[in-house]
């Protein structure tokens, strides 16, 4: 605790009035300690909103609200906001991808380009360090836009003593009580354990330990070739690790991603030195050796195999978190996957209790629990919102970057809508040329007869900035000529999302 | 869902007022007469219903009513709920009595006039068709349809709709308020389509914005109703799919073990300390007690100085940024403006010092532990040169603890109280 600094100015200007003959001192610090925890929330106040968690979700809600002119509350045990997102998600993930991508391009791709570069050596320690600074900013940013719309931040772990009241245990020891008119629950997922295999974030790591290790491991196996896994792999095989991904599915990038983007995907991946093993088991791992040892064998059954590996990342998927949450205490309900169950305007069965983000359904996207938490706030304010979960766009963080929105061709193909498809590479689009940055394609797959866009898809650079315009697209209905009658800058790489739009309805004039 | 009716009710209004839009952007009333006039449909209370039963009317031909007043009650295969007025009127005409089964959403059911309207001199529009194929006598003269102002818009009923209903029932004409997509006007201009038959087609994009699809319905190279077969398909995917959630079961759980809260962590803290003499300061005092006839306490000096000291102090690096400071970090505005300093708020805490100062800074103020004590002797340095509280009139040791880290901060600090107190400290008073 920062006593001297927690003491007032005028305070400390008074003790010397008060006391002109007596000496300065230095104010008690039990009795400072007691008073800063006493600035809480008084017990009996109902407030109009009280929402568990500050993530993406919590965080976004709490300022609608103050927005809108309620009273609300926010309670994070976590200790600063922003959740996964800000803390172990997006924003470190994305840090370290963009700067291990610098470190990896000036090892390995200048010479060509006309620079030569001497000695270059990797500082993790400060490359961890600008990570963190800006996540820290981050996060603070977030405390100050609380303070600004009036939102009460509370740090604590929260659980449900009865239908509107929360006991809050505080991180600075003690306990209150908050009662809310309206809850939302806001609590987000947890990396998903794999049966057996211990997590110590320093050899068997999570998605929080990749983000956090102190050097580089020789050889590190990923579990898993989703986005997360995919992400993390890149980072540390740029960085200098042999990284292996272990898929059970036959295609790597989740299943939402378009199988022929995946194969793309995997084939450029592959080229930057990650190995992949799709269709294969991880049975189990014996940690007790230098090197981790891992037992897997191939999905279908078939022979074992034994992968060494000085780190092992868990990627399996996240689930939903609300231990210590007393949900029991209220009869609110999860499914089998630990999602709480909500109807369409996010409520539980006790109307006033509503819930988004990842604790939920729906795709684990920071921007889709921040669509969540504008509508269910409006929901609570004005009886309606909005969200189109037919309209989130995905975004893999990779090299080239990956990114969808819609529907897939294998969902076209089931729902049985017959489909059209227009693409345009990269290779002959003047800026990735120009930028000698040329992998890649641009997918669009349309109704048939209506034109009307159904799903984009995007490997290539830039990818997630371009998939805006598709999510716009999607958003208004647009067929793939209304994408391709608009104008679009040259040379740009968004030339290739209209080029395949007119690939789509009529032909690409530059493929 | 066992929330339906409340959700019913809920956005029973909104509905109420895209229905009065849509009914007024449609134009289907010729003269000013007429104006007051009005269809009333059936209406989507889900997005799936497509049609509904009349269980029984709340009113009755040449009824007045407010808004607010239940005018009807329909049933579907789910649920049965009353359609609330929105705004005061008239029921001109029921055109399906109680108990009428499978009508078509979109289909009239009554007739409803303005408050104060005649009836008898009333003119009945037409029936528009819920048929997805656009109808001559549906669409009215762009020009006139345009000059129709929303305000004069007549009452309406307000259904009672699930959250999702649509926002107009599906296959109707709607004129279209925003700029053409490009796709529509190239196939327009390549037809030779007038720009008036934008009023026939039926438009199945979001919020009844027109689409390719639409105009090559009309064209009739696609079937008139692929296009809103499409939509309905596309529309499913905007919403979560909570069908079949299978409940998990709930495990009786042996006690979970509480998650101790983190130990809130206490940054370690240095002391930090300056002799200071006190010659000076006596001296000044003495001068104006002689001349001024007035005694100044040496702690006002120090007061004095002490405020002086604490001006514009280096940051602390432990000193959290205030909101503002942390939004232009946000921003990467704080490299921009000239970091500039901060007032302290340091009390220094004062101990006479007969003998040697002691080295400063002193080292960290060691927790005296029980191994320590018993040893005997381990500390005996600092303890024996432990100065004595209170103040001197010579030396005296002026400390102030801070976090690690800011040692320097309270070294400037610590250095100004002594320059001020030691050079001149007639100028703290006078
Ligand atoms: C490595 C990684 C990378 C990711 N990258 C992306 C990306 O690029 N793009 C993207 O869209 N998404 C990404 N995600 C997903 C994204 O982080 C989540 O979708 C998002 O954080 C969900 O927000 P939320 O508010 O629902 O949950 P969370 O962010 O998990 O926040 C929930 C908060 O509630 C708090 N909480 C829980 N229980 C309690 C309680 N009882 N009392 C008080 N507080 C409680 C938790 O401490 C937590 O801070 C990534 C995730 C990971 C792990």
């Amino acid at each position: 605790m920062l006593r001297s600094l927690l003491v007032p100015r005028a305070a400390a200007r008074s003790a010397f009035k008060q006391s002109p003959s007596s000496l300065p001192a230095v104010v008690a610090p039990s009795s400072i300690a007691r008073w800063s925890k006493r600035g809480y929330a008084t017990e009996a106040e109902e407030k109009d909103l009280v929402i568990i968690g500050g993530g993406v979700a919590g965080y976004v809600a709490a300022i609608k609200a103050g927005q809108e002119g309620m009273k609300v509350t926010c309670i994070e045990k976590r200790g600063t906001l922003g959740g996964t997102c800000l803390n172990v998600g997006c924003i470190p993930s994305k840090a370290l991808l963009n700067n291990s991508h610098l470190y990896h391009q000036i090892l390995h791709d200048t010479k060509a380009r006309g620079i030569d570069v001497g000695d270059v050596k990797l500082n993790l320690a400060q490359m961890m360090k600008s990570k963190d600074t800006a996540v820290s900013g981050l996060t603070k940013g977030v405390e100050f836009l609380f303070k600004k719309n009036g939102v009460e931040y509370i740090k604590g772990t929260a659980s449900f003593a009865g239908e509107h009241e929360i006991k809050v245990n505080l991180t600075e020891g003690g306990e209150t009580t908050v009662v809310g008119k309206n809850i939302i629950i806001a609590t987000g997922s947890e990396a998903t354990p794999f049966p057996g295999l211990e997590i110590d974030e320093k050899r068997i790591i999570t998605s929080t330990g990749a983000i956090a290790l102190d050097k580089v491991p020789e050889s590190m196996v990923v579990i898993g070739g989703g986005i997360i896994g995919l992400e993390m792999g890149s980072v540390w095989s740029r960085l200098g690790s042999k990284v292996t991904v272990v898929e059970f599915l036959p295609q790597i990038g989740g299943p939402g991603m378009d199988a022929e983007v995946s194969k793309a995907a995997q084939k450029i991946l592959k080229k930057q030195g990650i190995d992949f093993k799709l269709n294969t088991k991880v049975l189990g791992g014996d940690t007790s050796g230098e090197k981790i040892k891992l037992e897997v064998e191939a999905a279908k059954g078939g022979k074992k195999e034994t992968l060494d590996a000085d780190v092992v990342l868990v990627a399996i998927g996240r689930r939903p978190y609300t231990a210590g949450l007393g949900l029991e205490n209220i009869g609110l309900e999860t499914d089998e996957k630990g999602r709480l169950v909500i109807d369409q305007e996010f409520r539980t069965k006790l109307p006033h209790i509503r819930v988004v983000g990842d604790c939920t359904f729906g795709p684990m996207l920071a921007h889709k629990a921040e669509e969540e938490a504008v509508a269910v706030v409006e929901w609570i304010k004005k009886g309606y919102g909005h969200v189109n979960y037919g309209a989130i766009p995905s975004v893999m963080y990779t090299h080239p970057e990956v990114a969808w929105v819609g529907q897939n061709e294998q969902e076209v193909k089931a729902s049985g809508v017959e489909y059209k498809i227009g693409t345009f590479p990269f290779s002959a689009n003047s800026r990735a040329k120009t930028n000698l940055d040329t992998e890649g394609f641009v997918k669009m797959i349309a109704d048939a007869k209506t034109d009307r866009i159904l799903g984009i898809h995007i490997i290539g650079p830039n990818a997630g900035e371009m998939i805006a315009e598709g999510t716009l697209a999607l958003e208004y209905g647009a067929a793939t000529e209304d994408i391709g009658r608009t104008s679009h800058a040259h040379p740009t790489l968004a030339e290739a999302f209209k080029e395949a739009a007119m690939a789509t309805y009529g032909k690409a004039i530059h493929f | 869902m066992a929330s339906f009716a409340t959700a019913c009710r809920l956005s029973a209004r909104l509905t109420a007022r895209q229905l009065r839009q849509d009914a007024s952007a449609r134009g289907f009333r010729t003269s000013a007469k007429v104006l007051a006039a009005q269809n009333f449909t059936m209406p989507a209370l889900s997005p799936t219903m497509t049609e509904g039963n009349i269980g029984k009317w709340a009113v009755k031909e040449g009824d007045s009513f407010s808004a607010g007043d239940v005018l009807l009650e329909i049933e579907t295969d789910k649920a049965s709920m009353d359609v609330e007025a929105q705004d005061d009127g008239i029921m001109a005409k029921i055109t399906q009595p109680d108990g009428t089964k499978g009508i078509k959403v979109g289909t009239r059911i009554g007739v409803l006039a303005e408050p104060g309207d005649d009836l008898s001199s009333l003119e009945i529009p037409a029936e528009e068709s819920a048929a997805p194929e656009p109808k001559k006598e549906a669409s009215k003269p762009k020009s006139e349809a345009s000059s129709e102002s929303s305000s004069s818009a007549p009452p309406t009923p307000s259904s009672s709709a699930s959250s999702e209903a649509p926002a107009k029932p599906a296959g109707k004409p709607k004129k279209q308020t925003y700029p053409l997509l490009p796709s529509v006007g190239h196939l327009m201009k390549e037809h030779g389509i007038e720009e008036s038959a934008i009023d026939k087609m039926i438009p199945s994009g979001p919020n009844g914005r027109l689409l390719k699809g639409d105009v090559l319905a009309y064209l009739g190279s696609v079937s008139s109703s692929y296009p809103s077969e499409l939509s309905t398909k596309i529309e499913k995917l905007t919403h979560l799919d909570l069908s079949n959630i299978k409940l998990a079961v709930p495990a009786p759980k042996p006690a979970k073990a509480v998650e101790p809260a983190p130990e809130p962590i206490v940054p370690q803290e240095t002391e930090v300390a300056v002799p200071i003499s006190m010659r000076a300061v006596l001296d000044v005092q003495k001068r104006i007690q002689s001349t001024l006839g007035v005694f100044m306490p040496m702690s006002t000096f120090i007061a004095r100085a002490t405020d002086v000291a604490n001006d514009n102090l280096p940051r602390s690096k432990t000193q959290a940024l205030s909101a503002d400071e942390l939004f232009d970090q946000v921003l990467g505005l704080d490299k921009v403006t000239t970091a500039s300093g901060v007032r302290g708020t340091f009390l220094p805490q004062i101990t006479a010092l007969p003998s040697a100062a002691p080295s400063v800074p002193v080292k960290p103020a060691k927790q005296l532990d029980i191994i320590d004590i018993l040893a005997g002797g381990s500390r005996p340095s600092t303890l024996a040169r432990k100065p004595v509280p209170g103040l001197s009139n010579s030396v005296n040791v002026f400390s102030v603890k801070v976090p690690k880290g800011d040692e320097k901060r309270a070294q400037v600090f610590l250095d100004r109280v002594k320059a001020v107190l030691e050079a001149e400290p007639g100028r703290l008073v006078l």
